[in-house]
């Protein structure tokens, strides 16, 4: 009897450890996960982005254009204009345009508010929520011109050189004419 | 040999100060753009139609201008705190004045919002952005310290978390305890995300 109950006891300690180590706070490790996509069979995760983090996705083009959004919930024309980055995503082979949304809500709002929201947008390319300490670090990480006011987007061209701003609400046909230009193909 | 390392290690040694010296510079922020620059006088009409200057505010210690919004969530996050710091900082000798520059947002609904959250400081309407513009203001909540020569001492954030029970570093505090102070602004310009200033295209 006292054998079972150290084997059970063993099982308990066992399974507890795999359930930490899956879901320790590891730089990199995601936020949180949840299923979205079409089929509802795509896992959505929402990382975390440091500062690290950042520098890397601007530098590691591979080829791409890099198309980045900074938006929140919070926020009404980004809200708004969020169709439309949708739309543009699924207008471009990922191998060519990469886009990327970075939420300004709070890390620990990333499964009561940015999950149920991209759900609903059924949103197809990679979301990370910024998690720095000083905020206005990360504003000035993406751009030391840029004040914090959302929503902002920033296209980086394949060398990773920023090469459009816009700080407001942008649509389709303007952020898909700067893609192009940039491509080279009107 | 010692004297020549020493000539070759001096101008390495001064870059190094100097590098040293920028890097601190900028991250007090004493580079700011905005810093000691001066600014134009202006009249705008508050919710109750009265005129106000900035000239009209030159005896005070220091001229605290805050862009904020009705609608704006973050703009919102900060109704309480700029009533506190109102409250704490008006008998000192610091005159508050907040624009609205956003052209959705109605004089009626800018007299509400201030009357609902007890706003003692005037809320003037920036009609057609046109002080904004001059200022570059761009977000809500936005705030731009200045000295009774209308010079901004201090451009940023009201502290550094929407979330009051988060804030580690109260900006704009520390601004006007410096300056009521006597000493010059430790940190002249800081950064938040907020929401966009919707001006008149």
């Amino acid at each position: 009897m006292r054998r079972f109950a150290s084997i059970v006891s063993l099982l308990a300690i066992a399974a507890v450890l795999s359930g930490c180590s899956r879901n320790g706070g590891r730089e990199g490790r995601p936020e949180s996960a949840a299923e979205i996509g079409p089929a509802g069979n795509e896992t959505r995760r929402v990382d975390g982005l440091d500062g690290a983090g950042l520098k890397r996705l601007i530098a590691d083009r591979g080829g791409r254009i890099l198309f980045l959004n900074v938006w929140a919930t919070w926020c009404v024309p980004c809200v708004e204009e969020f169709p439309d980055i949708v739309k543009l995503s699924r207008s471009y082979d990922p191998k060519a345009v990469e886009v990327v949304a970075i939420s300004a809500d709070y890390p620990d709002e990333v499964d009561s508010k940015i999950i149920p929201f991209l759900k609903k947008q059924n949103v197809p390319f990679k979301v990370y929520v910024a998690k720095f300490d000083d905020r206005g670090k990360f504003i000035n990480a993406v751009d030391t011109s840029w004040s914090g006011a959302l929503p902002a987007t920033f296209i980086y061209d394949t060398q990773g050189q920023q090469r459009f701003k816009l700080v407001g609400q942008g649509n389709y046909d303007r952020f898909k004419q700067q893609i192009d230009k940039l491509r080279g193909t009107p | 040999m010692t004297s020549n390392l020493m000539r070759k290690e001096q101008p390495m040694r001064t870059k190094l100060t100097a590098f040293i010296l920028l890097g601190t510079l900028l991250s007090v922020g004493l580079l700011a753009k905005d810093e000691g620059k001066k600014v134009e006088n202006f009249t705008l009409e508050d919710y109750s139609g009265v005129k106000h200057s900035l000239t009209d505010y030159g005896k005070s210690k220091a001229i605290v201008l805050m862009f904020i919004a009705t609608q704006c969530p973050v703009s919102n996050a900060y109704n309480a705190r700029m009533v506190d710091l109102y409250n704490d900082y008006s008998k000192k000798g610091v005159s508050f004045v907040a624009i609205n520059s956003n052209k959705q947002e109605s004089v009626e609904e800018i007299k509400n919002h201030a009357k609902e959250h007890g706003f003692q400081f005037p809320v003037l309407k920036d009609w057609k952005n046109v002080f904004a513009d001059s200022l570059q203001a761009s977000v809500t909540p936005e705030i731009y310290v200045l000295n009774s020569n209308f010079e901004i001492l201090y451009h940023g954030r009201i502290d550094d978390s929407q979330r009051q029970s988060r804030v580690k570093s109260s900006d704009l505090r520390a601004a006007l305890d410096n300056i009521l102070g006597g000493k010059p602004v430790t940190v002249v310009t800081t950064k938040a995300f907020g929401c966009t200033i919707k001006r008149v295209k």
